[in-house]
């Protein structure tokens, strides 16, 4: 079981596959395994809000196979439940057979996208979301276009919010003022760099996916994961050719676009040893391109190679070591989940005790931690109703007595700072590696000052 | 005359079958028979049921004896079907702990037999020395340890049945988890024997506790406050007493000689964990309480002397008082309620009233004696206390003039049509202890 | 709040959608019903006629109103993860969906009760009590995801039920919808022994045939002091099996003893929580002792020796808290699991008297052989409740009927045993006919007099749980026909 079927690369309309018109439908070998147990139903979100199997794991699932069996069209009946999953993966934990729910509901979307294709301004913004903006570094960077992407989902202000010091305590500030300020993105800055060299001596080199919102929103947190990297030895390289990792337009269902991005990373990443990514969605992507090529069997091949090459952030410190800083931050945070690093990758401990290493850091532990945010890619553009009813359900959980809420993902740190600000509570959100990366800084500052301030 | 009819018409059909005369003497709390006959077989049991099936004849299951006094409104009815020799252990599987009993069967020989194999039927009924297992299932009775153990309904996994028309049916099994069909156990369980006559029992069984110790907690105040906040406080650590009684101060008296509200804490497990939180109360208990421990055979002892404080009808009474017994239901901690209003209502009405409660079940038993008037009176203000408690009063001993005046049962509930229902499906003709239950049924 | 515009002219189903409020309350077009047609038993599928979502009790008697006045079949569905088959719309039902009544109505520490509504998740209970140190003690391996709705209504096992009962054991209260739509407090708040016929007892475990709950009052308990859990290895089965009746016989009452056979240790091993159990031994024991700490070590203490008596392999004790968790993650997930080593398995719920577990689980490898079907063991040994688990492939032509065959002969091994053929699924579409194996027509005919009383016609989720009137039965009805047309 569970071997992928090269073999399966059947013309289009194959009886074989029932309502499935299209190349690459969900396949079969993947819903197998799901013996309709229903321990799916209480991890899904959409389950949660709307408590109807056919927006349950379960039932999804069972759609699919239904297509399949020609019970069921590639219709809007169809399609509502397979858009309306928030692709968090964490089905795939709670499954006891650990049934590839996100990848059947990514190859359904593709069916679903070949067989109606977006119309009127769904398909305009789709188009100039997935196809016009991310995959191009410098467009994106036009923050205009960013911006009213932004101003849609009322995230405006939130955007502001993550980048500005706003009722923080006095000592976080303090913190605040020793980084240095990172306006430009990192590709920009270091666009005529080869290799950023490791501040010491050279270990390890690693290659580096910078990520297309993480660069232009987040560009301090890429900067951060640089100085970490160069800080415990690794020479870090920014591939010039890379690109968008495609996970957006694979949830949407776009997997021809996902591929050629695909194609385009596996090359631009084609001779680098370790590809270091410190956003969950990209990673997950980046790990599951094999799952894109199950007709291309040269490139399958390829995207197993690059795949195997891919590592988050949290999850390499953790295994390749690194040095534990000696400055104390003094502050109470709690840790979110990725679903896309805890349910995609299974990285649940590793950012943990990267946190928990760093002298001061008091780890409140947060309910749930591992339920979506609701965030999900442009999830929270295409159903914000339920992205906001998933994003309430999260804040519940949220400590209240803690500053920081740290996570590993860009998506949810703009998620949870609406809900921050939609909720008025005061945390600021944070990427771990940040915070890494704030304790190095202060001892370098404190190590400078040591014998005169104290 | 009718009698030697009807004596005359069940001997020539069934030859072997032994029968007596009932009308040598009536009994005066009722739930009598003309007839008396002493099934041996299950057969024997069926073939009298369908007897008076197909006669119309009343028939008053009875065999110890001990709950004649709960409800029933007639002096006798036409047979009085008694299971006093329907008695013996059918199987005792040791390795299983379960133990299937014929109905007859006094529970105290059961005990006694299944105590040297170190196990019990985890139930603490009440006239041991009377009871039969068939009648504490049918009455669903149960005493203090219930808190640990639970009631007859926890207990009981299968059973033998006859129909009012002489069929023979099972309920459950012989295995501790069943889901196969209804579960009809418990519809018979408490049925007071208006449904079918039990004929045999299969019940789990635990290992007999390795020690066990009895810790009398007393509260010479008599404060309802101070026992409500010890016993919250206590409920809420993670001792496992099997028993937490309340004892009034007249039942206190009789039974530690200290007149004042206690505590009857019951722990029972291997010695370690017994003597652990012997301690622990100890530590718990407030200062200006009392406190003693019995261990083992005295602690037995206790519990037994308990079991033999309610009146029960297989014990002949001639005195001139009337003597009651009331089962009262409340959530757990209200039982501290009626137990202070059963202690008031001993000067209000110049009675005798000794009472007891479990802390952790609800269930409290209440002992009145006197004069009829006063317990009558004294039994109407325990059941609406009980009521605006949201509980409910069972006067599960009365002598029968007394039951023709008062609801032995209280009010029917907005579902007794559901009884009805299920009475007429499994006794249409309405032949078996008739007018004993629940809305006349 | 939001009315869906509906799409139909069908006027029960528009009558129907203005008696529930809510967004999206009714599901009545077939793709949206498709996700409906079976529960967590899948071999029997039928599509429902609608489903509806009531948000509270007085919804719920307006639509069993309704479906009685107009003798529309109807049942109840919780999570639909029961395994018998009882929330599958056998005749086109309208299906009552409780998921949205998911609340925690109350929680009553001192007197150590809970009330909920009957969509709510049995875990969840568990989860929103345990910072008082309190739980709830029925834990069925579906406890994720079951509401305890559906756990009154199949009377929910679970691992811990060797020491604290079932679910029947720990309900105090219910408040029912009748199949008439009239709605009954049975034990009002949660109070023992109320006055009259046990119906607390009889709905419990009636499989939604009786009444539809929509309140439920549970008894909570305190967390036992300690905890300790053994894991034994076998090299025999029936060295396994001997060590569970020694154990009890021992005088313990563990809190759970589960066992598990080579095929199910496969797949539990091959599947999302493997724990690293040897691949050559024949039975893994998972025991736990609970209770005050002062007393635990000496119970486990005679659990290794009657494991070493009994030629164990390998035995220890859990080191802490993490360990006992991954342990009971792997067996807990065990049934889907089997995912992982087949595309189809049956699960049966056999149970037996304890002592008959060797010859049973030989009976079971019997059936395995002859059917050619692999049959996995995963099991609560303590109360003899066997969970043989048939791996078959229902792609290859014959193997589901294969299946059911061997599942049900290993029901029938059970009964012959002087046991059940089931101990907490339920008996549902899947075992209706195995009933035969426990009762005669006296009994059964008994049981559904009883759901007569209270289902008279029949709406409420007809045609399970008990056998098809019996084939003489049949035979008198085809015969009287044809003389009827003359």
């Amino acid at each position: 079981m569970g071997l992928p079927e090269l073999e399966q690369n059947r013309p289009c309309n194959s009886a074989g596959l029932g309502n499935y018109l299209w190349n690459d439908p969900p396949k079969e070998y993947k819903w197998a395994d799901c013996v309709h147990c229903g321990l799916c139903l209480e991890a899904c979100p959409t389950y949660e809000q709307l408590g109807q199997e056919q927006h349950s794991p379960r039932g999804r699932v069972h759609l699919i196979k239904s297509v399949a069996e020609g019970k069921l069209q590639v219709n809007e009946a169809f399609a509502d439940p397979v858009f309306q999953c928030l692709d968090c993966r964490a089905c795939t934990t709670a499954c006891p057979a650990s049934v590839d729910v996100g990848g059947l509901i990514e190859e359904a979307r593709g069916q679903v996208r070949q067989a109606m294709p977006l119309s009127g301004w769904k398909a305009m913004a789709s188009k100039f979301l997935l196809e016009t903006l991310f995959p191009h570094h410098e467009r994106l960077e036009a923050a205009g276009g960013l911006l009213k992407f932004y101003q849609k989902s009322g995230l405006q202000k939130v955007v502001r919010k993550t980048g500005l010091i706003n009722i923080m305590p006095d000592h976080l500030i303090e913190m605040e003022s020793i980084m240095p300020e990172v306006k430009t993105s990192v590709r920009k800055k270091y666009k005529d760099i080869n290799v950023i060299k490791a501040k010491e001596k050279t270990k390890r080199q690693v290659a580096m996916l910078t990520g297309c919102i993480m660069d232009v929103m987040f560009s301090d947190v890429n900067q951060a994961t640089i100085n970490v990297l160069t800080r415990n030895g690794n020479d870090v390289l920014i591939p010039k050719n890379q690109t968008c990792c495609g996970a957006l337009h694979v949830h949407a269902g776009d997997r021809e676009m996902g591929r050629k991005l695909a194609k385009q990373n596996i090359e631009a990443f084609e001779s680098s040893e370790k590809v270091i990514v410190n956003a969950a969605g990209c990673g997950c992507m980046l790990k599951e391109y094999p799952e894109l090529f199950h007709e291309e069997p040269e490139w399958y091949e390829r995207a197993q190679e690059f795949s195997a090459k891919v590592e988050d952030i949290a999850k390499y410190l953790y295994d390749t070591g690194y040095e534990i800083p000696k400055a104390e931050l003094k502050t109470r945070i709690t840790y979110h989940d990725a679903c896309h690093l805890a349910h995609g990758q299974g990285i649940r401990e590793e950012p943990r005790d990267l946190l928990l290493h760093i002298p001061g850091v008091e780890m409140v532990s947060m309910p749930n931690a591992d339920r979506c945010c609701g965030s999900a890619g442009v999830y929270n553009l295409t159903h914000p109703e339920m992205a906001s009813a998933v994003l309430e359900s999260k804040m519940t959980h949220i400590p209240e007595d803690v500053e920081m809420i740290s996570m590993g993902n860009p998506g949810c740190m703009l998620q949870m700072a609406v809900g921050v600000q939609k909720y008025g509570r005061n945390q600021r959100v944070v990427h771990t590696i940040q915070l890494l990366d704030w304790a190095y800084q202060k001892e370098e500052v404190q190590g400078g000052k040591n014998h005169g301030t104290k | 005359m009718v009698t030697d009819e009807l004596i005359a018409k069940i001997s020539s059909t069934y030859p072997e079958l032994e029968i007596e005369n009932g009308l040598v003497s009536i009994h005066p709390l009722g739930n009598d028979g003309k007839v008396v006959v002493y099934p041996q077989t299950e057969e024997e049991i069926a073939s009298v049921l369908r007897f008076a099936n197909e006669n119309q004849n009343s028939v008053v299951v009875m065999a110890g004896g001990s709950k004649r006094g709960c409800g029933g409104l007639e002096e006798s009815a036409e047979i009085l079907l008694s299971l006093e020799k329907y008695k013996g252990i059918v199987e005792h599987t040791l390795g299983d702990m379960t133990l299937t009993v014929k109905a007859g069967t006094p529970y105290k020989e059961i005990q006694n037999y299944i105590a040297g194999f170190n196990q019990k039927i985890p139930l603490d009924p009440y006239a041991l020395e009377y009871a039969t297992i068939g009648g504490v299932v049918s009455a669903n009775d149960s005493g203090p340890k219930r808190l640990g153990y639970g009631s007859a309904r926890d207990s009981v996994i299968g059973m033998r049945i006859v129909y009012p028309d002489g069929t023979v049916i099972r309920t459950g099994g012989k295995t501790v988890k069943n889901v196969a069909g209804y579960d009809f156990n418990k519809l018979f369980i408490g049925s007071m024997g208006t449904l079918g006559v039990i004929t045999e029992i299969t019940l789990k069984l635990r290992p007999l506790q390795k020690y066990e110790s009895l810790v009398l907690v007393t509260f010479p105040d008599g404060n309802p406050e101070e026992i409500y906040s010890f016993s919250v406080t206590f409920l809420n650590t993670v001792m496992e007493p099997t028993a937490l009684e309340l004892l009034s101060p007249a039942l206190s008296e009789k039974l530690t000689g200290h007149s004042c509200f206690t505590l009857a804490v019951c722990f029972e497990d291997v010695e370690s964990a017994v003597r652990y939180q012997v301690e622990f109360i100890e530590k718990l208990k407030p200062d200006t309480s009392g406190f003693s421990v019995l261990h083992q055979e005295s602690a037995r002892a206790f519990w037994n002397l308990l079991t033999k404080i309610p009146p029960n009808g297989a014990v002949e009474y001639t005195g001139p008082e009337t003597r009651a017994s009331v089962k009262i239901g409340v959530k757990n901690l209200d039982v501290i309620k009626v137990m202070k209003e059963s202690h008031l209502l001993q000067d209000r009405y110049n009675l005798d009233i000794e009472a007891h409660g479990g802390l952790g079940h609800g269930i409290a038993r209440i002992y009145l004696n006197g004069a009829s008037d006063d317990v009558m009176n004294a039994i109407g203000i325990l059941r609406t206390f009980a009521e605006k408690l949201g509980g409910y009063a069972v006067l599960t001993h009365l002598p029968l003039v007394l039951r023709r005046q008062i609801d032995v049962w209280g009010p029917k509930p907005a579902y007794s049509f559901l009884f009805d229902g299920i009475k007429s499906k499994i006794d249409p003709k309405r032949i078996l202890n008739p007018k004993r239950f629940v809305g006349g049924i | 709040m939001a009315r869906n515009k509906l799409d139909t002219n069908d006027p029960h189903i528009l009558h129907l959608a203005k008696l529930v409020s809510g967004p999206n309350a009714i599901l009545y077009k077939q793709e949206d019903l498709l996700a409906y047609d079976c529960d967590g038993f899948t071999i029997e599928r039928h599509l429902p006629r609608a489903v509806v979502f009531p948000n509270n009790t007085e919804e719920v008697a307006k639509i069993v109103k309704f479906c009685s006045e107009n003798k529309l079949p109807f049942l109840a569905r919780g999570a639909g993860t029961g395994l018998s088959g009882g929330a599958v719309p056998l005749n086109n039902e309208i299906i009552i969906s409780l998921v949205r009544m998911k609340r925690l109505l109350e929680v009553d520490f001192e007197n150590r009760r809970a009330v909920v509504e009957p969509g709510y998740v049995n875990l969840k209970l568990t989860n929103s009590i345990a910072d008082k140190g309190y739980y709830y003690a029925p834990d069925p391996s579906s406890q994720y995801a079951c509401t305890i709705g559906g756990n009154v209504a199949e009377n929910a096992g679970g691992a811990h039920c060797l020491k604290y009962g079932v679910t029947t054991n720990h309900i105090l209260g219910l408040e029912v919808v009748l199949p008439n739509g009239d709605v009954m407090e049975i034990s009002p708040n949660g109070i023992a022994d109320f006055p009259g016929y046990d119906l607390l007892g009889l709905l419990t475990g009636s499989e939604g045939t009786l009444g539809i709950v929509t309140k439920i009052t549970v008894r909570i308990l305190k967390n036992p002091e300690a905890k300790q859990t053994v894991l034994a290895y076998f090299d025999r089965v029936q060295d396994g099996s001997q060590a569970v009746s020694n154990i009890i016989s021992a005088g313990i009452v563990p809190a759970a003893l589960e066992m598990m056979d080579k095929v199910a240790i496969e797949g539990v091993e091959a599947a999302a929580f493997p724990v690293g159990h040897p691949k050559d031994i024949a039975a893994v024991l998972l025991i736990e002792v609970d209770g005050i700490a002062a007393g635990i070590d000496e119970q486990i203490q005679l659990i290794l020796d009657v494991c070493k008596k009994s030629h164990v392999r390998e035995v220890k004790v859990a080191e802490d808290e993490a360990e006992r968790a991954r342990w009971w993650a792997n067996r807990k997930t065990g049934f889907g699991a089997m995912g992982a080593i087949s595309p189809d398995y049956l699960v049966q719920d056999g149970v037996i008297p304890r002592s008959k577990l060797p010859e049973v689980l030989e009976r079971i490898h019997k059936i395995s052989e002859e059917s050619g079907l692999r049959i996995a063991n995963i099991f609560h040994a303590g109360d003899g409740n066997l969970h043989p688990l048939v791996l078959f492939d229902s792609r290859v032509p014959g193997d589901t009927e294969k299946a059911i065959r061997a599942g049900s002969a290993c029901l029938k091994a059970c009964a012959d045993a002087g046991g059940s053929i089931t101990g907490e699924h339920g008996v549902g579409i899947e075992k209706k006919e195995e009933m035969r194996f426990v009762f005669n027509d006296d009994e059964i005919k008994a049981q559904t007099d009883i759901r007569d009383v209270f289902n008279p016609d029949r709406l409420l989720n007809a045609g399970k749980l008990f056998p098809t009137p019996s084939r003489c039965a049949e035979m008198k009805q085809e015969l009287k026909r044809p003389e009827h047309a003359k």
